[in-house]
């Protein structure tokens, strides 16, 4: 499947697209249309999801952003989606995605957004005793 | 009965070779659920990295696995290479691979003997772990290090092939080739063993795409995700390979797939010392990257790697996302093992090769009192002091 196929099955809930590289695709979407997204992705069967990626452009800046990787051979599209510094959330995919969750569970500790509807919340990485205030890959993470 | 009984399973237990974990449901000996808890031998790489330039940054995520630690360095230098719009030139592509491909080796023959140990082969387990010394030799001699290779550099490799070199890797190949012919007999002919493998941990093609699964775990269910075939890096163009791919989707054919493409492996290494471009091992490369976000994925031998990497213009990373094959894997475990027996759990778990250190990239040490919390810098002293007494 092409760039060009996922481009315009994601029309409808593109804000922004942009080519940071030949094979690559980057969509902003909203929170609230990314479900609507990632199932047309899924419905038609472009490619799967490789990886999400959390990440915190530091304090000055006033949302965190979360990127869901789609792979489908060399093409890879990227969902951009942001979610306020301030009890920051996105929607969990896993009743499209259920391999979604050991991700969701890792960018949930790690970067302290909550991922509502996850089918387990629990810890993945991060020790039971890990002061819960603490999510060491956001910019301002004191970690020792 | 609505009675549950929950087995505990790590993070210390004899059938694991490293830290991790599960908690089992079962309905007698039948497993009716099961969950994993992962992170005992979490490092904090991610955040490390972005305290340190790029190139402290090569040695820190090779360090993340033990076994496939090129192919780490190797998909970090790429994409950093992206970034800088710099091209490590073809000598080095293609060295690389050639590590790269020697690395698939040490890690197939390892997994090899560990899942024959699980299968209480220790026999299989002893030769292989015999054999993998030929290809670990080689690469100590090589690159100056059994594991942990350091051969990456931005812009480019630190080692070449010199013509003695070339000649014991082709002597190593050439002699594993002829055992892996062997073993692959083994595995497919071993009443024993093929009782504890055929028609175990089945997963068909549509689980396996459903399951996110990745590498030999997903081709032995006639899945073909193999970034060197669909998005070819380093000199994977130049040296292309034919993917491998079995149908039955059971444990038996994980094993012919990571075996069987062994000999791609070994096709690749002798085309690649044949045809060694010529030429310079390394180019320049600046020492702060412009800023951007590059991607870079790589075969790993438990299958796709996947690096996120982005720079704001200085000599640091602003951001390092690593994503490993095991966790990818993993999730098809909790799913493979539901209705199966507590005597198939180590077996379905080595099926997907699982790299817990791979996954679990922040510490938080104790001594032996169970107290302190040690900092980097605590640690880098006691490191010091103690070669400094032993000098």
């Amino acid at each position: 499947m092409t760039l060009e196929a996922a481009r315009d099955l994601l029309r409808a809930w593109t804000q922004t697209a942009q080519t940071p590289e030949a094979n690559r695709l980057d969509i902003v979407v909203t929170a609230g249309d990314l479900l609507a997204a990632v199932d047309a992705l899924k419905t038609s069967r472009w490619g799967y999801l490789s990886a999400i990626t959390g990440l915190d452009h530091g304090r000055e800046m006033p949302s965190l952003e979360v990127l869901y990787h789609f792979c489908s051979d060399a093409a890879i599209v990227t969902l951009r989606v942001s979610a306020p510094r301030e009890n920051p959330s996105v929607p969990s995919i896993c009743h499209l995605i259920p391999c979604a969750v050991v991700f969701e569970r890792e960018l949930a500790e790690m970067f302290g957004i909550t991922v509502v509807g996850i089918p387990d919340a629990d810890r993945l990485f991060l020790p039971d005793d890990w002061d819960e205030t603490v999510y060491p890959l956001r910019k301002d993470a004191k970690l020792e | 009965m609505a009675e549950k009984f929950t087995i505990p399973i790590g993070p210390q237990h004899p059938a694991l070779k490293e830290p991790g974990h599960f908690e089992f449901m079962v309905d007698g000996e039948i497993i009716t659920g099961a969950s994993v808890r992962l992170g005992y031998v979490h490092r904090g790489i991610e955040k490390a990295a972005e305290g340190r330039n790029w190139t402290q940054d090569i040695y820190l995520l090779e360090r993340i696995c033990g076994i496939c630690s090129h192919v780490h360095a190797l998909a970090f230098c790429l994409g950093v290479e992206q970034l800088a719009g710099v091209s490590a030139p073809p000598r080095a592509q293609a060295i690389r691979v050639l590590i790269a491909e020697l690395e698939r080796i040490h890690s197939h023959f390892l997994w090899l003997g560990v899942a024959a140990h699980e299968a209480g082969f220790d026999t299989l387990f002893m030769y292989a772990w015999r054999d993998r010394e030929t290809v670990m030799d080689a690469l100590e001699t090589f690159t100056g290090n059994r594991v942990n290779y350091s051969a990456n550099l931005l812009g480019g490799v630190k080692c070449d092939v010199t013509p003695g070199i070339a000649s014991q890797i082709y002597r190593a190949v050439d002699n594993l080739e002829e055992r892996t012919r062997h073993y692959l007999n083994v595995i497919t002919s071993d009443d024993s063993l093929a009782e504890r493998t055929r028609g175990v941990g089945v997963m068909t093609p549509e689980q396996a795409d459903q399951l996110g699964v990745m590498g030999p775990t997903a081709r032995a269910s006639g899945v073909m995700r193999d970034i060197r075939v669909v998005a070819p890096y380093a000199a994977y163009t130049d040296f292309p390979i034919q993917p491998v791919t079995e149908t039955a989707g059971d444990l038996q054919a994980r094993f012919i797939v990571r075996l069987s493409e062994l000999f791609e492996s070994y096709r690749l290494i002798r085309s690649i010392l044949d045809h060694l471009p010529a030429g310079d091992l390394k180019t320049r490369m600046p020492r702060r990257v412009k800023a951007g976000e590059t991607i870079s994925r790589v075969e790993a031998p438990r299958g796709e790697l996947f690096y996120f990497i982005r720079s704001n213009g200085t000599d640091m990373p602003d951001r390092v996302k690593v994503r490993t094959p095991t966790l990818c894997n993993l999730a098809s475990v909790l799913t493979l093992v539901i209705g199966r027996q507590i005597a198939d759990i180590p077996m379905i778990l080595v099926g997907i090769d699982p790299c817990f250190s791979c996954n679990d990239r922040a510490v938080s040490l104790v001594d032996n009192k169970g107290e302190r919390r040690w900092t980097w810098e605590a640690l880098r002293q006691y490191g010091i002091d103690y070669y400094r007494r032993w000098r």
